[in-house]
């Protein structure tokens, strides 16, 4: 009999039944047939409730009238889906969160998907007026997520290769998993890295081979979240420009591309808009190479107009680009 | 997060409230909503039919019946709701949320805090517990999607009518006009896209909100055929070069050349003795990466094509006529 044939099985006995069944019971009935020795039997039948009641079905252990003894039952109350009741401003955004994660390649793809069919059972389908919205994933990195995510979950620490951009060789990490952010499609862990004794970030493709997580006493947790953790200030987050010492730089946008600069990247502190359509716009920064790096991707359209240090950036820059014409 | 044999119970335990419903499901519907193939369906048919409850004589036994595209089971009282939401799928829809929540997807977030309260008393204390432990550790930075032409994005997705774009094409570096069916919002790599059938180009297009110079709403509404043949996986599908495409090779300094392919997936990269990486990657348009190469300065020299080499050269000498 196959794995998923028994925890079928199981499930529909336990939940089928009006009193509460002994391990006697199910090993003549889910159990019977299994070609196995007592013990094995025994812990086999100790693995399917665990993993029953890791997916998140309750198996609740009953004292029966016999000392020693105990029975188990699926409570019904709580194995069904209960009647949610949502109006129907909650039902379009629950629709639409269910969405976001689906086909992105991550491990909430699958549980994304049978969210979003288990809130339709209701529904009869799912509302049609609802915007589609979904978050895609970039392929690399993604098949360690599942593993350093389920390590997240149960507080495992994870050892693995790690190469660092330094081009130094790669080291072997063991990390108490604390966070895990996506920034720009990329997977970062944060976690305490044992070999540094500092909290740090790791990219999830820079990591070679596989991560494994501690397999020991898998219920379990290796270490607690230090109390004071929060994943918002543990990483480097935002825009050039936020936070830090600041530097006011004025940028000229061209009328072709003024749009774009007002769309999107860092907020400007003050902007005016030019008789010819261009756009004056003034930042604080706070990372002077990314922002030159920033303003640099709209080539000519885009002149940082002050102050001077940051313009002599951008001549140091793009001088060794341009040809004879350029050179002083 | 999970093991494939509770991945595939968990759907397993999902279908059967479709499957025991009176007017049964269909296949190809089953097929598409639960995203597997028909040899998949059938396998999990298979495997229902030899489960039940004791004492497993025919009767106690689930039996699935076929009609055509209908496919139905019977003598599965016990599994005629679903399974409540597991860990993984409360969690799911709260880093989901949250990740919406924080880039102003939802106009008012109140609907969703509210659903998401209901989401959190389906499960048991211990649960909840977890969750929100979980949830504070996890995050999927989105940029924030805003700004005067969001209302009229809303508009045409919602009551699917078309859009005229003033668009600015990164890779050819021109403005041009279009109309275009709206289907979808993607975030990919922390930018909002618009996701739509572009009729100047006959087929489907990523628009990258941020580079959306102007959009008004047109009289035509979004086509049937449009909205159905629409597939996250396909439209948004890894970008293969067509014959018409450029061969570059670039020469990066080490750190910079590993950072700079890990953005280019596609890209082949050979490190070379004296610590420099050399990076080969295909593009139909040359004009987005010459614009693109500046930022590196003397950290990028062009191998090749030589019309790029140009290309960068010129780029890079307005830039220096704009400086002095």
């Amino acid at each position: 009999m196959d794995k998923i044939e028994r925890l079928i099985n199981l499930t529909a006995c336990l939940l089928e039944t009006r009193r509460p069944v002994s391990y006697a019971e199910l090993k003549n009935t889910v159990y019977r047939g299994v070609s196995k020795t007592e013990n094995a039997v025994k812990r086999m039948f100790e693995r399917d409730k665990d993993e029953l009641r890791e997916m998140g079905i309750e198996v609740e252990t009953v004292n029966t009238e016999q000392a020693g003894e105990v029975a188990y039952i699926i409570p019904r109350d709580r194995y069904y889906l209960p009647h949610l009741q949502l109006d129907p401003d909650e039902r379009v955004a629950l629709t639409m969160v269910s969405r976001l994660f689906l086909g992105s390649g991550t491990p909430f793809s699958v549980p994304a998907q049978l969210a979003l069919l288990k809130l339709a059972f209701e529904e009869q389908a799912a509302p049609a007026e609802v915007p589609h919205v979904h978050w895609v994933d970039t392929p690399r990195g993604g098949e360690l997520l599942g593993e350093v995510l389920d390590a997240l979950v149960r507080r495992k620490t994870l050892t693995f290769t790690y190469r660092a951009l330094s081009g130094e060789e790669p080291a072997e990490r063991t990390v108490e998993p604390y966070g895990l952010f996506n920034k720009n499609g990329a997977w970062y862990l944060v976690g305490f890295c044992r070999l540094r004794g500092d909290t740090r970030s790791f990219k999830l493709e820079r990591i070679v081979g596989a991560v494994t997580a501690n397999q020991s006493q898998p219920k379990t947790p290796d270490f607690d979240l230090p109390e004071d953790f929060d994943l918002r200030s543990a990483t480097d987050w935002g825009w050039p420009g936020a936070g830090g010492d600041h530097l006011e730089a004025k940028v000229l946008f061209k009328a072709r591309l003024a749009f774009a600069a007002a769309a999107g990247g860092p907020e400007p502190v003050s902007r005016r808009e030019r008789a010819d359509g261009g756009l004056e716009a003034a930042y604080l920064v706070n990372d002077p190479a990314e922002f030159v790096e920033w303003v640099l991707g709209f080539g000519p359209d885009a002149v940082i107009l002050s102050p001077e240090p940051l313009r002599e950036m951008v001549r140091l820059k793009v001088r060794s680009l341009a040809g004879e014409r350029g050179r002083p | 997060m999970s093991s494939k044999v509770s991945e595939r119970l968990n759907r397993m335990l999902l279908m059967v409230p479709f499957l025991a419903r009176e007017e049964g499901a269909s296949i190809s519907d089953l097929c598409r909503e639960f995203d597997i193939d028909r040899a998949t369906l059938t396998q999990d048919l298979d495997t229902l039919q030899m489960c039940g409850v004791p004492d497993y004589t025919p009767a106690d036994l689930m039996e699935c019946s076929v009609e055509g595209d209908r496919v139905r089971i019977i003598f599965a009282d016990y599994f005629r709701r679903p399974l409540n939401l597991t860990r993984q799928e409360a969690l799911t829809l709260f880093v989901a949320g949250s990740a919406l929540v924080r880039s102003g997807v939802f106009g008012r977030s109140g609907a969703l805090e509210s659903a998401l309260g209901k989401i959190e008393e389906l499960l048991s204390s211990e649960g909840r517990q977890e969750l929100e432990e979980v949830v504070e550790r996890i995050d999927v930075e989105m940029r924030a999607y805003e700004g005067t032409m969001r209302e009229i994005i809303d508009e045409g997705l919602q009551k699917g009518r078309n859009l005229l774009l003033e668009y600015w094409s990164y890779s050819r570096d021109e403005v041009t006009e279009r109309e275009v069916e709206p289907v979808s919002l993607v975030c990919s790599r922390g930018y909002w896209y618009l996701v739509a059938w572009c009729h100047s180009s006959g087929d489907y297009r990523l628009f990258r909100l941020d580079r959306i110079a102007s959009v008004e709403l047109s009289g035509a509404p979004v086509s049937e055929r449009t909205r159905e043949s629409f597939s996250v996986p396909r439209v948004v599908g890894e970008y293969k070069p067509g014959k018409k495409s450029h061969r570059v090779r670039l020469l990066f300094d080490g750190g910079r050349g590993r950072r700079v392919v890990e953005e280019w997936p596609a890209a082949t990269v050979e490190e070379l003795d004296d610590g420099s990486v050399r990076v080969e990657l295909r593009t139909r348009n040359l004009e987005w990466l010459a614009t693109y190469l500046l930022k590196f300065g003397p950290e990028v020299s062009v191998e090749g094509p030589r019309e790029l080499a140009r290309m960068v050269r010129q780029k890079a000498e307005a830039v220096l006529a704009e400086y002095t």
